[in-house]
Formats: structure tokens, C-alpha cells, sequence
């Protein structure tokens, strides 16, 4: 059974059919072609598809597409003005804090979301906040050192 | 696969009864969804998300009643639950991630009904109801009894939970939730226990005491022999260890890829002995002879 989703993505309105098994990544990726969110689990564990869902974190492959229905998403598309990047994304590349790149979209949305909800965030905050997403390349040290520079500059 | 979005509980419990087997009840989606993805997709999918008055936290005399849409992340950032109902905020942190914990329900959690459900040994030492609708009516039923097997309670194919009904601990009691698990986030419970310890009023015994413990049984249970052993005495360094070993004795873990029987019976063994030694010295201040 198809339905009609309407919702806001990066502040623009949309509005598009889906089946109605489809998941909030599918519809993404697959229907609105925003590949910036990756795909990875597909089970809620690894983070790797974080986007902010009305102000809040989440697993976009475990949300149903329906329930972004009036919803307002934020995707690692909406983040950049134009060509500069958002400070979170900087920071990641001042930082080195990008290894192979799959897991980063996810860990900047939490990041993102973190940061929105407290300036000054501490150690402790801050990994409870990324705690959600995996990296295994295992860089974690220069994620913590991405987000505590992040925070400087915002 | 046939979509709903119901506006009411009793168009949600319509749809039940038509699509019986068929129907899927969905909120956060955080479980159901990984069903669809790997196991297989229901007839129907039944979204409960859009029924108003299912998503409060609401004190009322003395306990909280908490609507089955609530989220672990609202249940854990509520000053109220996390005041006085110190061992189901303990549970609701070390739930999964932050992401999961912004979608997935306490309603979700509990109809799961996964012996490691997180909030489900909290929810049985404080001994709450479930408020659970039917088309013929309601009834409530203590979450004591509400469990029947992994992945099935009393809410069965037909119902739907519409309350969970928590009563405040008596004054002077203390709860802990221990959870033991590889990682620190994200990772389910190889074995969780739920102490909950009040005192009799000159603290030196154990006036009311229950144990619950998860992940070690086809269903979330009580310790209740456990229980029993220990009411009305002090808790000496002898007795500790008799209880620990009985509440072991207690649980019929199975092996599987997170641990050996063997291994989480061990567990439930520790995690109850430091549950009674943390409970007791935090409401008697004394430490155990």
C-alpha cells in the first residue's frame, strides 16, 4: 500500500509517495535521493544513518518513513551554508577525525543535536551523545577532540 | 501491506479484531521495524503514534501513570521519575543509545515483553499495573502476572496497553537497576536486577525487599524465595551471600551468543549480592556485618 508523505527536509517542504513498509532511510536515500545519510546496520545499532528528527537524534533506518508526516528532518545536507561548512564539519576535518568517512554524516548529526542542546557540553555528555554511533575504524580520540573543538567554536 | 493510522484507542482495538494475526502494532518502531526489514512484513501495520492521551507523564496521588507512547529518553529526563522512581531512570539511562532512546516507548518495551526488556525488573519491584484495553472492556492487570513468555503477555493479539500505572516506593526505600552487559551503550543485558530495599523504621532490617531479574528466565521475574529469605532480618554478610546464591538458584538462564547459563546465573549471583549491599547501606547508612 503506497502513501503520500508530507514533510519538511532541511527546512524545505516535501512531498512524495512510499510504500508504507518503507523505512525514514529509504525514503531518503531512495525516494528523495539524499545518499548523504549512510546505510549501514539497517538495525538501529551503528548510528550510521543518525538524522534530527523535530530537534532530536535518531536511527532513520528503525523510524517509519509515515512518521515523518508533518515532521521537520535534518539531514548532513542541511547542515553547510552554500559552500562553507557547518563548525561541526570543520572541526571534523581540522581535527582528522575522518577515516574512512561512512559513520561521519551520523556522528555529525548526534554531534549537531548535542550542541543545540548544550553549548558547553562536558566529557562525559559528550560521549554519552555519540555513544550511538559506531566507528570502526576506531577513531574515536580525534571524534572527542572534533567535538570538543566544535564546541569552542560555535 | 495495509497501513492505519488510528485516532482512538477502540479504532485501533476495530482494527485488531478485523486483521486479528495479520495486524502489527507499530509506535517507535525501534523493534518492529527491524522485523519488517529482516524477518517479515505483517498483513497490516497498525500505528498507534496519532492516538492522543497515550504520550503523558502525569503524577497522580501517590505514583506516576505513564502512557504507553512516553519515550526512554522522556521517561529519563522526567524530574519526577527520576525523584522518585530512582531504579526505572536507572533502567531508562542505560537503555540503548540516545538515538533509540528518542524513538523507542515504554509501551513498545513492555508489550515486547523481552526477558531483558530494561524497564521491565524496575517496573515489576515496584510492583505497577497495566491499564490494557479490549473491545469488551479494560481491566488492569499487575505486571506480576502480565507476562507469559518471551514476546508474549496479556495484551495478546486484541489489546492494547493504554496505562502503566507506577506507585511511588514507600518513604526511606531505595532502588537500584544493574545491568551487566559487554559495552557500556547499546548493548542488551546479558542479566539485569532490579533491588528494590525499605527498611523498618529504626533501619535495621529488612522490612520490605524485592528483587527482580531480567534476561535469565523466559520471562522478566521476581525473586520471590529470595525475597522471602530476607523480609524482616538485618542484612548480615552471611545472609548476603545465602540470598545471592539463592536468587541464582532462582533464574533458569539458557545459553546463547551473549553468555553461557552458567556464566549469567554467576552474574545474577553478584548483581544481586551488590544491589542488596547498595540498597541497604544507602537507606540504613550502615554497612553490612
Amino acid at each position: 500500500m503506497s502513501i503520500t508523505i508530507n514533510t519538511t527536509i532541511n527546512g524545505k517542504a516535501v512531498s512524495a509517495g512510499a510504500e508504507a513498509s518503507t523505512s525514514l532511510l529509504e525514503f531518503l536515500r531512495d525516494t528523495l535521493e539524499y545518499k548523504g545519510t549512510k546505510l549501514c546496520c539497517n538495525t538501529g545499532e551503528c548510528g550510521a544513518c543518525t538524522v534530527i528528527y523535530n530537534g532530536k537524534p535518531i536511527n532513520s533506518c528503525v523510524t517509519l518513513a509515515a512518521d515523518a508526516n508533518g515532521a521537520e528532518i535534518t539531514t548532513i545536507e542541511g547542515l553547510a551554508d552554500g559552500d562553507k561548512l557547518h563548525p561541526v564539519q570543520q572541526a571534523f576535518i581540522d581535527t582528522g577525525a575522518v577515516q574512512c568517512g561512512y559513520c561521519t554524516p551520523g556522528y555529525i548529526m548526534s554531534v549537531k543535536a548535542l550542541l543545540d542542546r548544550t553549548k558547553k557540553p562536558t566529557l562525559e555528555e559528550i560521549e554519552e551523545a555519540v555513544s550511538g554511533n559506531i566507528c570502526r575504524c576506531t577513531g574515536y580520540a580525534k571524534i572527542v577532540d572534533a567535538i570538543q573543538l566544535a564546541a569552542q567554536k560555535l | 501491506m495495509d497501513y492505519f493510522e488510528p485516532k482512538t484507542v477502540s479504532e485501533a482495538l476495530s482494527l485488531l479484531a478485523k486483521h486479528g494475526a495479520e495486524a502489527k502494532v507499530i509506535a517507535g518502531g525501534t523493534d518492529v521495524m527491524v522485523d519488517i526489514k529482516y524477518k517479515e512484513e505483517p498483513g497490516c501495520l497498525v500505528n498507534i503514534k496519532k492516538i492522543p492521551g497515550l504520550g503523558a507523564i502525569q503524577e497522580n496521588g501517590a505514583g506516576l501513570r505513564i502512557g504507553p507512547l512516553v519515550t526512554i529518553r522522556e521517561l529519563e529526563t522526567n524530574k519526577l521519575v527520576r525523584e522518585k522512581l530512582p531504579v526505572l531512570w536507572e533502567a531508562s539511562h542505560q537503555f540503548a543509545s540516545l538515538q533509540i532512546r528518542n524513538t523507542a516507548t515504554i509501551g513498545g518495551n513492555i508489550c515486547r515483553a523481552s526477558p531483558s526488556g530494561e524497564t521491565l525488573t524496575p517496573l515489576l519491584v515496584l510492583d505497577a499495573k497495566a491499564k490494557i484495553a479490549f473491545t469488551d472492556g479494560e481491566k488492569t492487570e499487575p505486571f506480576a502476572s502480565f507476562f507469559q513468555g518471551p514476546g508474549k503477555c496479556s495484551v495478546g493479539l486484541n489489546g492494547l496497553l493504554t496505562e502503566i500505572a507506577v506507585p511511588y516506593p514507600a518513604p526511606g526505600s531505595r532502588g537500584v537497576y544493574l545491568k551487566h552487559a559487554v559495552r557500556g551503550a547499546m548493548d542488551i543485558a546479558m542479566v539485569g536486577v532490579a533491588v528494590l530495599v525499605t527498611p523498618d523504621a529504626a533501619k535495621n532490617s529488612l522490612q520490605d525487599v524485592r528483587i527482580g531479574l531480567g534476561a535469565v528466565a523466559p520471562t522478566p521475574l521476581r525473586a520471590s524465595k529470595t525475597e522471602a529469605l530476607l523480609r524482616g532480618k538485618p542484612l548480615s554478610a552471611g545472609l548476603l551471600k545465602e540470598a545471592a546464591a539463592m536468587a541464582a538458584s532462582e533464574s533458569s538462564p539458557i545459553s546463547d551468543q551473549r553468555s553461557s547459563a552458567e556464566y549469567r546465573r554467576w552474574i545474577v549471583e553478584a548483581l544481586t549480592r551488590r544491589g542488596l549491599e547498595q540498597t541497604w547501606k544507602a537507606t540504613t547508612g550502615k554497612e553490612v556485618a
